[in-house]
C-alpha cells in the first residue's frame, strides 16, 4: 500500500532544517577529508543564493580558516555580485580573494567570438556601448514545443530589439559564453590544488536535473552540497545559516551577458516557487490532475508541463554524464 | 508558384530523419515529432533554419505554435500557407 502524501503546496518544505544542515556537513566532512584526503574547500562566490549557501555550509563543515572564497568577476559581471560576495565572506569570517578573469577570457576570444555572432543577427550592434542577452519566452513552457531562444540587444538610449536566434548564431554565442564558467572552474582548481583543498560545486537540484549548467564549467566540482535541494529548500537553508538578507532577497540572475537577465527569463520560464512544486509533482509521479487542483492549473496544462520536464531531463542527460569509457570489456 | 505537397513532405521527412538520427520507419506524416521526442530545443531552432533556407519563408513569433510544427503534415501545411502569402 502506498504511503505517499497527498500533493500540497507545502509538501516541498524541509521540516527540520537543522537536521538537514547537520547531515550535509557530516557527509561533506567524510567525503572531503576522509575519502578525498583534502584539507579544506574552495568555493567560487558570485553573491548569488546557491554559492552563498554552499559557502556557509563549508564554513561550518571545515571551519572558516580551512575555506577559501574566490570572487571571479569579468567585464560583463554586475558590480553587485562582488559587493554581495565580500559581504558574505565577512559575515562568515572566511578569507575571500578576487580573481579578475576578463584577460583570460579575452585570450580565449570569448567576447570577440560572441560579438561576431551577435553582429550577424544585428549588424548595428556595437559591443562597446550596447548590451546583449539571450533568453526564452515564458509562454512556451505549457506548450509541447521546446523553447526557442531570442537574442536581445539594447542600445545606449535603452531601445530594445529582439529576434529569434538562428541555430548557428545561437550555438556560437553559447559556446563563446561558456568560456566564462569554464575559466572560473579552472581558476578554482588552481587554488584548490595549490592548497590541497576540494572544489565545491554549487548547482542546486533544478540546475542539475534540467541541465542549467556548463559541462566542466559550473557543473564541475568535487562535492555538490545542495545538488539535491530545491530552490525553496536552498532559501530555507540560507535563512537558517544566516546568509545576508541582501543575498536572500536578490533576484537570481545568470550574470553572464552584458544586459541584466533573470534565470527565469533565460531558462526556467517559471518562478522558483512554482517550478519547485511542479517538479516535485513530476518527479514523484503525482497525477497531473492532482497537481493541477492544488496549483490552480488545468490538468492538460500540467500534463504538457510534465512532458516538457521529461524532455528537458532526457535531452540534457549528456551534460550530466561522465565520459563513457567502458567500450572494452576485456 | 505553389510548391508540390508531396515534394515538400519528402524534403521535411528527409531533413527530420537525417538531423534527429531517428529510424526512418518511425517518422510518419502524422507522427508528433516533438511530443515523441525526436527534437529538442536545438532541433527546433535548426528545423526553423532549414525551413527558412529550403523554402524561402520567414518565420515570425506568432508562427511558433504547436499547430504549425507538430508533425510533417502540419509543417507542410504551414509551408504552403506561408508560400501563398
Amino acid at each position: 500500500m502506498s504511503t505517499r502524501k497527498l500533493f500540497a503546496k507545502d509538501i516541498i518544505l524541509l521540516e527540520n532544517v537543522e537536521a538537514v544542515v547537520n547531515n550535509i556537513i557530516e557527509q561533506m566532512r567524510e567525503d572531503v577529508l576522509q575519502r578525498f584526503k583534502r584539507n579544506g574547500a574552495v568555493v567560487g562566490i558570485s553573491g548569488g543564493i546557491d554559492s552563498s549557501v554552499c559557502f556557509a555550509l563549508v564554513a561550518r563543515a571545515f571551519g572558516p580558516e580551512k575555506v577559501l572564497g574566490v570572487i571571479l568577476p569579468e567585464k560583463d559581471s554586475s558590480p553587485d555580485s562582488e559587493m554581495f560576495a565580500k559581504e558574505l565572506a565577512a559575515k562568515f569570517g572566511v578569507r575571500a580573494i578576487k580573481e579578475e578573469i576578463t584577460g583570460a577570457l579575452s585570450g580565449f576570444g570569448c567576447y570577440e567570438r560572441r560579438d561576431e555572432a551577435v553582429k550577424r543577427v544585428f549588424p548595428e550592434y556595437d559591443p562597446s556601448t550596447w548590451k546583449m542577452k539571450i533568453g526564452v519566452r515564458q509562454s512556451g513552457l505549457f506548450s509541447n514545443l521546446p523553447p526557442i531562444f531570442y537574442l536581445t540587444i539594447i542600445d545606449p538610449e535603452g531601445n530594445v530589439k529582439d529576434k529569434i536566434l538562428p541555430a548557428r548564431e545561437y550555438l556560437q554565442i553559447v559556446a563563446a559564453s561558456n568560456f566564462k564558467q569554464r575559466t572560473r572552474m579552472s581558476m578554482l582548481y588552481y587554488h584548490a590544488e595549490a592548497l590541497h583543498y576540494a572544489v565545491i560545486g554549487t548547482p542546486n537540484k533544478h540546475e542539475q536535473e534540467q541541465g542549467f549548467f556548463v559541462k566542466y564549467g559550473d557543473g564541475a566540482g568535487d562535492v555538490m552540497p545542495i545538488g539535491n535541494l530545491y530552490k525553496t529548500q536552498v532559501y530555507q537553508l540560507a535563512e537558517y545559516l544566516g546568509v545576508p538578507k541582501g543575498i536572500i532577497e536578490r533576484t537570481p540572475t545568470t550574470d553572464t551577458y552584458s544586459a541584466e537577465q533573470t534565470q527565469e527569463e533565460f531558462f526556467y520560464q517559471l518562478p522558483f516557487h512554482l517550478m519547485d512544486r511542479f517538479w516535485y509533482g513530476f518527479e514523484n509521479g503525482y497525477p497531473p490532475a492532482e497537481v493541477a487542483a492544488v496549483m490552480d492549473e488545468t490538468a492538460d496544462r500540467v500534463e504538457s508541463l510534465f512532458r516538457n520536464f521529461e524532455r528537458k531531463r532526457n535531452t540534457t542527460e549528456y551534460l550530466r554524464m561522465p565520459p563513457i569509457r567502458d567500450y572494452y570489456q576485456g | 508558384m505553389a510548391i508540390d505537397t508531396a515534394t515538400t513532405k519528402e524534403k521535411i521527412r528527409n531533413y527530420i530523419v537525417q538531423s534527429s538520427h531517428a529510424d526512418a520507419d518511425k517518422i510518419k506524416d502524422e507522427s508528433m515529432i516533438f511530443r515523441e521526442g525526436f527534437f529538442d530545443s536545438m532541433g527546433f531552432i535548426m528545423l526553423i533554419t532549414f525551413l527558412e533556407e529550403e523554402f524561402g519563408i520567414k518565420t515570425v513569433d506568432s508562427d511558433l505554435i504547436e499547430e504549425n510544427f507538430e508533425s510533417i503534415n502540419a509543417i507542410s501545411e504551414f509551408i504552403q500557407r506561408k508560400s501563398q502569402n
